[in-house]
Order: structure tokens, then C-alpha cells, then sequence
């Protein structure tokens, strides 16, 4: 893909279209100028910053950030006038708030930015004292919380009022924790865990059990151990001299937290306040013989860290990785090009699979009524990892030997059916050029694909490693034969629960026992048919693995195979970790009660994961079992893995996070992302075992519970007889995504969605990392007209591609000559007005009218213009990533075209009613205001 | 004696092994809980038990049914359903994936079978005396 293109010389002006000037005068007594990018006074000027409901004035746009004031020194600028008198009269709280500025806008560029900020501040006071003033100085947290630390401030919003809601807020950084001076043992100014590893719902921990309860917060740890697929993309410090102190009494590791005592040669745990002796090797650099300084040592200094185990951690020398494909060749299969596109994508990428020593070895099976096994021999006269290329024409021919018993499957050979990456490549080549010639002219149409899983776990148990299974067939012979139970009357009714749920014990059952033998399962699935993805998923859901929907995939769709090719590539060469377990620990009286994600639990507070994949996020409830005395407890996520270079390592993440008795401070260090991620967990689970209507009922009491312990017990200010909506400010995303969440493909209320896409999402929603989770529930809306100029070019410092800024997912913003572009991460739709200007189609698509533009799957046409160029980089810009596998299709949608393309693509517009039973997200906060006031 | 007194005869045994059964089953979850068994050989041993568990108290209700007892039927019926149900809708069986999820659910449904039995011990040795006293 083309990132950086070079900017095509500077006097190059962007283009404008005549209707795009005629609208800006058009647009604006309409009243919704105010989160539109063209509003006339000054363009830098952020939508956020200009609708936030603070009365402090913010000078600058980009710091709206309200929680993170000076909360060292304690101060908080006062705020400019008196609050909470003048209130303009006119102004009636409610949208009408930003219709009113419809006028002075329209006027003219009157009121500069600052003007405006003040107006609107006064105006947000006027609607409901949106200011309540910070606790004292020191009141928070008790007795122990003397130190001049202060914490996060508590900020009233109107949600309203903020209306529409601020999106940039989705990409700001969780609250800051901010803990006591001197509480890391090294002087390193940070040495709390990126907010990327290791999230908390609450970054002020309460004290005791019965405030977490009477907070209705959910208390949560998102924690994502690896931020990237492979090492080369990741900076996490090793500590390699295999000297690992950990406590004797909670097994916790030494890190930046603990207390040395009597001259350093012991040291106190911070989770359970044990005094443990210094390793005798800790102060001494085993390399080069010598004594080294304890405080440059990794981790006392950073908190996500990497040990080397010693042999102690192992119960078996690492394995190697080892990855058995299995591959439908049923009709089905061979005919949509399956079978070619996987082993042409297999074939390609061998040489990406981490195979760093030569040890990773691969299978195949191949499944339709019976099996076929593949014997790939091994070439003697060809020496270890060399030699191979150029002489493939001598490789013997793999032999293929058919087994007709699924329902017992046994392995034909003991040997060469599962074979080295390094010493056997011709012949894999080899294999995989020849399975679509072998199985060119089959007209089978069964597919015995549990019986297959469970032969390709005979062939690889006691190694452990990967099954992957490719297939576009529903499994209907052999073990755990599946039958088609896609009821479309049921859609949308209280049965649907039951097609979430898995048809056949197999899928459960059998991933018990792939997790015992160190397996996972991974799913691919491609079938334009009913595939029962709700049983299917379960095997990768308790083994560790992921499901991977391709809905109606063929692969003489270029950009099927395309998005197929790139991810499954991706997929292969990702560094797999393997025999992995996560333990989670913290001080006394915390204790992790529940865990979500795709892994299977050993014991009450042991997930266990055959393979560990780097594109997911797990999410771990916490509960407080006894009242906490500390002024701030850590939790540390410890994972134990084997490297796919063969090294047994432990990843350590620890954070720290204060405490408070204090309802106020809780609420004020809320991670509305950390905990929209724990919803969505929770929702899944809810789903899965009752029904969409369950997961709605129970995001929608959730989030009642929340407003309504916050009006009850922290809004003190007179609200008077209109009633506003209130939360605090850094909350004020929550309802939206709430609101999205019950919207979303996996919950929405509706009949419209087959079980097998509503099961697909529901796999994504529980593993998705946060970053991606938001863009997945409320997708990046871009207005690719009206962006700002350096957008879709190159950045002059980073070389980094400009993204424009996101609009509200609201559909009075498309309007009918625009050009828009939807990314919700998984796919990407690029809306075409039904008025575009010829001009803007020339340059995008290479054709004068509308009705010429190609919609569906498609790619951009390369053309020599810059917007179309600024479009393609911002596409490409928005599918690169070094931590997920996805690569988005782009479907071109236009106004007047398709209509099921059209209403598929306005259903991301979360913040309209979604379907025919939905709410606008402005009736949502209106209906949540009326519960809470009657 | 009556063939009410042998009724209740195998009415105190199979509650006595229901009882035994139930006392086991809690020990494994609290087992379970304390991480002294791992949830996959707690259910392959637990579920052994599970359908002989049903069956014989089943048979039990069915033999108060045949002989007429209909005020001990009664306080069984509740019991007889529910298993009746959990078989039906093929969710006896303890499933290790969700064990940690639903532990608290089976500790609580252990913990009230237990009760019912142990009083129902009590009910049926009375039941059994009475008969014997009625006989002499």
C-alpha cells in the first residue's frame, strides 16, 4: 500500500467545489455549524472544545482535559464571571442551546473562539450549575491522604446541553492516576503501566466493598498484554539474567513499587506487606562480572517487563510451535476458490511464520465426507534450512492417504504427517500447488469438519500448537455435525437467544480438551450459507483461538481474496506465544472474580491459553473483599508463556492506582473506555446465555443505575425545576456508547440480522482491544469535503498520513452532495451524496455522473489528482495497523443506489435511530432524564 | 411388617445416599473454589453422579406415587421437576468451560438439595416408626 506518497508540491491548492461554497452560507442558519468543520470562525477550533460545558475557559482548544489540572498543586483556575448568574434568557436548555449560536454565527465571524468558549460556558452554567466546585483540598481520601496529593477533580456536564456530544473525547487518555510522591521505589517519573497494557474502570480505587456497590460503577481490569503482533513493533524491556524476586507468601514480582529495607538487603511486597530477602544475585551483572546498580534494573523501573524463567517455570522445554491447517475441500469450498486462495496465501507466507529456530513444524488435513491426510517426506540429501530453493522439481511427491471413519478418526501414518517447516518447504510447496488440482472436480458436499479437528489433535497432542481450520461448508457429518437451525422467524423474538448458543456439546466439550493438551482452534469461516458460527465459535472461545467471519466470501471477488490474503498472512506471521497462563494479583482484600475473553479458566484465578494470540484484550472483574487501609494498591498481571523462539518468559504488568473513601473521587477517575469494554463483555455474556434482549436490558439498567447514584448522591447543586440531565464530565461518552452498544450488530433489536453475522460480532465485541472496541461500536465518521488541508498528506515532522478530524455519527451531517467515509474497523464505507458534483466524482472515481460510480466492494481507481490521492492515503491509512490482523473492505455506497447497501451502511450512524425500533441518541438521554425525574 | 414400613425403608436409604451424594458434590465445589481440583476432573467426576442422583430420587417419587403417599409425593414433586427440567433441557450435566461462572448457582442448588434430604431423612424415619407403631 502506498502510505507516503510525496506531497505533490506546495502550491497545489485543494480543489473546491462550486455547491461545497454555496453550502457553507446554506448550512449555517441550519443550525448545526457548531460540530461541523467549516464553521467560519477559524477551522483549528475543535468541536469539543468549543461545546464543552466547564465554566473554567480553556485558552486552548487541544487541552480540554479538565481532570488533569494542576492536580499536583491542588489549584484550579477559578472561573472567569460569576457562575451561575447571568443566564441569557432566551436560552432554553436542550439542543436549543446550540440552535441559538445558529445566529451570531450566521452573522458573521463576530465572536472569535474565546468569546464563544465564554458564552457557551455561561450558557451551560445558566442550564444547570454546571460547575460544582472541586473537594477541598485534602478532604479526599482520609486520614492517610495528608500529602499534599490531590485527586481528580469531579466536573458536572450537562449531556444535554453538550449536545451533540464531544467525540474527541473517544481518543483521550483514561484520567490520570495520580498517586502519592515517593510511592515508586526508583526515581523514574513513570512508573505506572501505559494505560495500553493494563486499564481500570476505576483509576481511584474505593475503599471498601459497600461504596463500590453504592457507586454502581463497574470495577474492572482490561488488561492487553501484547500491544503489537510481532516483537519488532513492541518496546518492553527484558530482564534477562533469570535472578526473579518475587514474595514469598503472594507470589507477586518485584516491581517499582515495593519498599527496600535495612540497607536494600530486603524487601517489603507491596501487595501483602511481606518482608522478603534481596536475591543474592539481584545487585550482580552475571554478563559481565560484575556488580551492577540495583536501580537500573528493568523492573524497578518500568512496569511492563519481560523475565527469562529459569528451568523451574517449565514442566516441558518450550515447545515448538506447531500449526495444522485444515481445509475444507467440499464443493463448497472449491467452488467459491477457497481451497486456491488459502493455499496460494499458505504457500506465500511460510517464510512469515516465526519459525526464528528452524523447529516450527506444519500439518495438513484435508476434510470433506472422509479425510484425507497428507504424508510430506522428508527429503534426506537436503541439509537444515538451506539448499531448498531452486531444487524443488526433486521433491518427492506428497502422498495422500484417505481415512472414510469420522466417526473415529485414527491417523493413517505416525510419521511425516506432521513435518518441519525448514527441512520439508519444497515438499509443502509442493503439497499446497497441487490440493486445488486434486480436488478440482469434487461435487461432495458434506464436511466432517469435527471429526477432522479432532484427527489433526490426535496428530499434534502431545506437542500442543494451532489447529486452523478453513472452511465454508456447515459441519454435517461426523463428530459435532451441526444442522441448519437459522430460523429467520425466530430473528428478533426471545428464541433468538437460543441460536447464540451452541447446537452440539462437541464445540464445548472438545475445546476442554484441546485446552489440556495445549491446543487452539482457530476459525475461519466462509460460508454465503447458514454455518451456525454460534456452535463453531466455541471452540476457539475456550481454547485461546478467534473466529474469523468472512460472510459470503468468493474469491473471484478480488477484494475478497484480497482482504482474505492480507489478514490471513498477517494471521501467520504474528509471534505466537504458547503454554500460557494469566494470573492476575493484588493487595489483601482484592480479589478478581470473573474473567471474559477467549481462554479457558484452570482455576478460580488462573486463565490458561493454549496459544496466546496478540490482537486481544481480556477483561477481569474485581471485587473487594475487605476494606483497603493503603493510600494506593497495584495490580499486577503476570504471563507466563513460551516465546516462539523457544525462551520461557513471564510478562509482568503492574499498575497502581490510589484509593478513596470518597464517592466524588471515584466517580471523578471513572475510564468511561474501561468501562464501556467491561458492558460489552458483560453484554456478550448475557447474550450468549439469554438472548440479545437480556444484554440490552442489562447495559441500559446498568448505565440507569449509574445516573441515578450520581444525581442522588453527588449532585449538590439546585437543579431546579428543568431538570438537567447531569454526569460528570469525564464520563459524558458513556451514554453514547451505551447507546451504540445496544445498537450495535451484536444486540440491536431487529430481525433483520442472520444469527451467523450477530454471533460473528458478538466474538469481536468480547475480544477486541479498547481502541478497537470504541471504533467497533462507534465507528470514525469522516467528511471527506470539508477536511482540513493538511488531511490525507503527509504529516512534515512524523511522515505520517493526516487523518481528518471525526464527525458525530448523526445523519444530518450527509448532507447530498458530500463525500463521506465510515470505518468502523472491520469494513469501511465511502458514502457518495446523491448530488455529488461531477467534479468531485472526476476526481475520486474517474467519472462524470453518479450514476457511473461503482458501488459495492470495490477499491479506489488510482487517478493523478490530489484529492483523489489524499482519499486513498487516508483509506490506507486508516487499514494500517501493526496490532490487529483486519484489513477493512471498502464498500462504495451511494445515496440513490442499493438500498439494502444504503440502509447496511446509515446503520453506523449511532446516533440515529438505528432500524425501526430504535431511538435517536438525543431521545435516549431524554427517556433516561424522565426516568430519573419521575 | 406393612409395606408401608418397607417403603419407607428404601424411601430413608435412597435419601441417605441422596444425602451422601449432595455432601460430596458441595465438598468438590468448595474444592473447586480454594483451587484443590481443577474444574476439568470436577466435572468428569461429578458428572458420573448427576443422572444416578436424579434417577434414584426419581425412582423414589415414583414409588411414593404408586403406593399412594401422596403427602410425601408432594413435597418431592418440586425436586423430581426441576431434575425432570435440568435432563429436558439437557443442562444437568456441569459444563468446565462455564463451571466458574455458574459455581455459585450449583453451590446454591447443592446446598438447598441437601437440606430437602436431610429433612426428608427425618420425615421418612418418622414416617418409618409411625408405620411400625401403626402395625404393632
Amino acid at each position: 500500500m502506498s502510505q507516503e506518497h510525496p506531497e505533490q508540491g506546495s502550491s497545489s491548492k485543494r480543489r473546491v467545489y462550486p455547491q461545497q461554497q454555496y453550502d457553507f452560507a446554506a448550512a449555517q442558519p441550519a443550525g448545526y455549524s457548531m460540530p461541523d468543520p467549516t464553521q467560519p470562525y477559524g477551522a483549528s477550533a475543535s468541536p469539543s472544545a468549543a461545546m464543552y460545558g466547564g465554566a473554567h475557559a480553556i485558552p486552548s482548544p487541544a487541552a480540554f482535559q479538565p481532570h488533569t489540572a494542576n492536580v499536583q498543586s491542588g489549584a484550579f483556575a477559578p472561573p472567569p464571571g460569576t457562575p451561575g448568574s447571568a443566564v441569557d434568557p432566551p436560552v432554553a436548555p436542550g439542543v436549543a442551546g446550540g440552535m441559538a449560536y445558529g445566529a451570531p454565527q450566521a452573522a458573521g465571524a463576530a465572536y472569535g473562539y474565546q468569546g464563544l468558549t465564554n458564552q457557551m460556558g455561561n450558557l451551560n452554567i445558566g442550564g444547570g450549575g454546571a460547575y460544582q466546585g472541586g473537594a477541598p483540598p485534602g478532604a479526599a481520601g482520609g486520614a492517610h491522604m495528608a500529602a499534599p496529593t490531590q485527586l481528580n477533580q469531579i466536573y458536572n456536564t450537562d449531556l444535554l446541553q453538550n449536545f451533540p456530544p464531544p467525540i474527541s473525547d473517544l481518543t483521550l487518555p483514561p484520567p490520570p492516576v495520580i498517586l502519592p510522591p515517593g510511592s515508586s521505589v526508583t526515581g523514574n517519573p513513570d512508573p505506572n503501566a501505559d494505560s495500553e497494557f493494563m486499564r481500570c474502570t476505576l483509576n481511584t480505587v474505593p475503599t471498601s466493598s459497600s461504596l463500590l456497590k453504592k457507586s454502581k460503577l463497574p470495577f474492572a481490569l482490561v488488561i492487553r498484554p501484547y500491544t503489537a503482533l510481532r516483537d519488532a513493533d513492541e518496546n518492553v524491556p527484558t530482564v534477562a539474567d533469570t535472578t526473579i524476586a518475587r514474595c514469598r507468601r503472594c507470589r507477586s514480582y518485584i516491581n517499582p513499587y515495593v519498599v527496600f529495607l535495612e540497607g536494600g538487603a530486603r524487601w517489603r511486597c507491596n501487595m501483602c506487606n511481606l518482608t522478603n530477602d534481596v536475591p543474592s544475585g539481584f545487585d550482580y551483572d552475571a554478563v559481565a562480572n560484575k556488580p551492577r546498580d540495583r536501580w537500573s534494573r528493568a523492573e524497578l523501573n518500568h512496569s511492563v517487563v519481560e523475565f527469562v524463567a529459569p528451568a523451574e517455570y517449565m514442566v516441558r522445554p518450550p515447545q515448538p510451535l506447531v500449526y495444522v491447517f485444515v481445509l475444507d475441500v467440499s464443493v463448497h469450498s472449491v467452488k467459491n476458490g477457497l481451497l486456491a486462495t488459502a493455499a496460494r496465501t499458505i504457500k506465500e507466507s511460510l517464510s512469515r511464520i516465526p519459525n526464528v529456530d528452524n523447529r516450527t513444524r506444519v500439518g495438513f488435513l484435508a476434510v470433506d465426507s472422509s479425510l484425507h491426510y497428507f504424508a510430506i517426506p522428508r527429503k534426506e540429501d537436503v541439509a537444515e534450512g538451506e539448499g531448498e530453493e531452486g531444487e524443488e522439481n526433486e521433491w518427492p511427491e506428497p502422498r495422500m492417504m484417505v481415512v472414510s471413519d469420522i466417526d473415529d478418526p485414527f491417523l493413517p501414518m505416525p510419521t511425516d504427517l506432521l513435518v518441519n517447516l525448514s527441512q520439508c518447504k519444497g515438499g509443502i510447496e509442493k503439497l499446497l500447488d497441487s490440493l486445488q488440482s486434486m480436488f478440482a472436480h469434487t461435487v461432495n458436499p458434506a464436511s466432517a469438519l469435527g471429526s477432522a479437528v479432532v484427527a489433526a489433535h490426535k496428530l499434534i497432542a502431545n506437542i500442543g500448537g494451532k489447529i486452523v481450520c478453513l472452511t465454508s461448508t456447515l459441519p454435517n457429518v461426523g463428530q459435532g455435525k451441526l444442522e441448519v437451525r437459522d430460523d429467520k422467524k425466530a430473528l428478533g423474538t426471545s428464541r433468538e437467544g437460543q441460536m447464540l448458543q451452541t447446537a452440539s456439546t462437541f464445540y464445548k466439550s472438545f475445546a476442554v480438551e484441546c485446552s489440556k493438551t495445549q491446543v487452539t482452534v482457530d476459525m475461519f469461516l466462509f460460508s454465503s450459507h447458514y454455518q451456525d458460527v454460534a456452535s463453531l465459535s466455541n471452540l476457539p472461545r475456550f481454547s485461546a483461538g478467534q473466529t474469523y467471519f468472512y460472510p459470503g466470501w468468493i474469491a473471484s471477488n478480488p477484494e475478497d481474496a484480497n482482504k482474505f490474503a492480507l489478514e490471513f498472512s498477517e494471521y501467520l506471521s504474528q509471534e505466537l506465544a504458547t503454554e500460557a497462563v494469566l494470573r492476575v494479583r493484588s493487595c489483601d482484600g482484592i480479589r478478581m472474580s470473573a474473567f471474559y475473553g477467549n481462554f479457558f479458566s484452570r482455576s478460580s484465578d488462573l486463565c490458561s491459553f493454549s496459544t496466546f494470540p496478540r490482537d486481544q484484550s481480556y477483561v477481569i472483574e474485581v471485587n473487594i473483599e475487605e476494606t483497603i487501609v493503603k493510600p494506593w494498591v497495584t495490580f499486577q498481571a503476570a504471563i507466563l508463556h513460551s516465546t516462539a523462539s523457544g525462551e520461557r518468559r513471564i510478562r509482568v504488568i503492574t499498575r497502581a492506582f490510589p484509593t478513596s473513601a470518597l464517592l466524588q473521587d471515584i466517580y471523578a477517575s471513572a475510564d468511561q473506555i474501561a468501562i464501556t469494554t467491561y458492558l460489552a463483555n458483560k453484554a456478550v455474556e448475557k447474550a450468549l446465555q439469554k438472548g440479545p434482549q437480556d444484554a440490552r436490558d442489562l447495559l441500559m439498567n446498568r448505565l440507569n443505575e449509574m445516573f441515578t447514584c450520581y444525581k442522588k448522591d453527588l449532585m449538590t447543586t439546585n437543579v431546579g425545576a428543568s431538570a438537567p440531565l447531569q454526569f460528570c464530565t469525564n464520563l459524558r461518552m458513556l451514554p453514547l456508547l451505551v447507546n451504540a452498544l445496544i445498537k450495535h450488530i451484536g444486540f440491536r433489536k431487529t430481525s433483520q440480522i442472520p444469527s451467523d453475522l450477530r454471533s460473528a460480532a458478538l466474538c469481536l465485541l468480547s475480544t477486541l482491544p479498547d481502541k478497537y472496541l470504541i471504533q467497533y461500536i462507534y465507528p470514525n465518521f469522516y467528511n471527506l469535503i470539508f477536511m482540513p488541508d493538511e488531511a490525507g498528506l503527509p504529516d512534515a515532522e512524523t511522515g505520517q498520513i493526516v487523518m481528518p478530524p471525526c464527525t458525530n455519527l448523526s445523519g444530518e451531517h450527509l448532507i447530498s452532495h458530500g463525500l463521506f467515509l465510515i470505518d468502523d474497523g472491520q469494513v469501511m464505507f465511502l458514502w457518495v451524496g446523491r448530488d455529488a458534483q461531477p467534479a468531485l466524482l472526476q476526481d475520486v472515481f474517474g467519472v462524470s455522473s453518479i450514476t457511473e460510480v461503482p458501488t459495492g466492494k470495490t477499491e479506489l481507481p488510482v487517478l493523478d489528482n490530489q484529492f483523489n490521492e489524499r482519499i486513498r492515503n487516508i483509506i490506507s491509512k486508516a487499514r494500517e495497523k501493526t496490532d490487529a490482523i483486519t484489513y477493512q473492505h471498502l464498500y462504495v455506497v451511494r445515496e440513490d443506489g442499493e438500498p439494502a447497501l444504503r440502509l447496511w451502511a446509515t446503520t453506523h450512524l449511532v446516533e440515529d435511530r438505528v432500524e425501526q425500533s430504535g431511538v435517536t441518541y438525543h431521545q435516549f438521554l431524554t427517556s433516561i432524564r424522565e426516568k430519573l425525574n419521575s | 411388617m406393612a409395606a408401608d414400613a418397607y417403603t419407607f425403608i428404601f424411601a430413608i436409604l435412597i435419601s441417605l445416599v441422596n444425602l451422601f451424594l449432595q455432601v460430596f458434590f458441595t465438598i468438590m465445589y468448595s474444592d473447586l473454589e480454594c483451587d484443590y481440583i481443577n474444574p476439568i476432573d470436577l466435572c468428569n467426576r461429578l458428572n458420573n453422579y448427576v443422572l444416578p442422583e436424579a434417577a434414584a430420587h426419581a425412582a423414589l417419587t415414583i414409588v411414593f406415587l404408586l403406593t399412594g403417599h401422596w403427602i410425601v409425593l408432594l413435597l418431592n414433586a418440586p425436586i423430581f421437576a426441576y431434575n425432570a427440567h435440568k435432563i429436558y433441557t439437557n443442562t444437568h450435566l456441569l459444563d468446565a468451560t462455564e463451571i466458574f461462572r455458574t459455581l455459585k448457582k450449583h453451590k446454591q442448588e447443592s446446598f438447598i438439595k441437601l437440606a430437602c434430604y436431610l429433612v426428608f431423612f427425618f420425615l421418612y424415619l418418622y414416617c418409618m416408626i409411625a408405620a411400625l407403631v401403626r402395625e404393632d
